[in-house]
């Protein structure tokens, strides 16, 4: 059976193109698939045009799921990338 | 794969400005592990293209992982078409970085996908499906 994951944070600061590259990149080494939420819409966390599409801004919630062998991981190193979208962004 | 050997990008503009931002840019998204070379404007600085440029990128971009080029309009298109049809005209027949592959993607948005999965250590065929993935992308 596949683990899931999941784990949510509220953005202190606008989620811009380069930590979204981070998040793509980082979502990108693990073999689950891990999507983003915000509101009604969910995208591929590993599509960074599609991150960068949810236009996620400071005070967001953004929900992390992940599924597959390494689910938890992705979803704890997704999260930590989001944890460092600050309010000067970047 | 090995984490040293990722797909190259190269950039081929009718401007050497536009080819040079977008890389700029694109690397500085992707986090500058990828190669991303830009092949803008004509072999005296002007607008258009340069096959000259075009060959010397594909070499410079290439670690082993294969190259994906992404001309922006036109004649960019066919200038990489043509050098990819003669075999002889890429450089050093023989060493060529394998497979050199033609994206049809927006300029921007393809080169910010194709480099950002580059980083992620996909293979030339992926980096090609995220390019042209980029087609369908919404701003909003």
């Amino acid at each position: 059976m596949p683990e899931s994951s999941e784990a949510a944070i509220t953005l202190a600061g606008d989620l811009h193109a380069r930590p979204a590259g981070s998040l793509a990149v980082a979502a990108a080494g693990f073999a689950s698939a891990v999507q983003l939420a915000v509101g009604v819409t969910n995208v591929d966390a590993k599509s960074v045009l599609s991150v960068m599409g949810l236009g996620a801004t400071a005070g967001q919630r953004v929900v992390v799921r992940a599924t597959g062998p390494d689910a938890s991981d992705a979803v704890a190193a997704v999260i930590g990338i989001l944890a460092r979208a600050t309010p000067v962004g970047g | 794969m090995s984490e040293d050997a990722r797909v190259g990008i190269v950039l081929v503009s009718h401007s050497s400005a536009l080819a040079e931002g977008t890389a700029e840019l694109a690397g500085q998204i992707s986090g500058g592990s990828v190669r991303i070379v830009p092949a803008g404007g004509t072999d005296d600085g002007g607008i258009g293209t340069s096959a000259a440029k075009v060959r010397s990128a594909i070499a410079a971009a290439n670690t082993g992982a294969g190259v994906l080029v992404l001309p922006d309009l036109g004649s960019s298109v066919l200038t990489v078409r043509v050098l990819l049809a003669e075999p002889g005209k890429l450089p050093e027949p023989g060493k060529l970085p394998e497979p050199v592959v033609l994206a049809d993607a927006p300029f921007v948005e393809g080169a910010v996908a194709a480099t950002v999965a580059a980083a992620a250590g996909a293979d030339i065929k992926a980096v090609l499906a995220a390019a042209e993935e980029a087609r369908h992308a919404r701003k909003l």
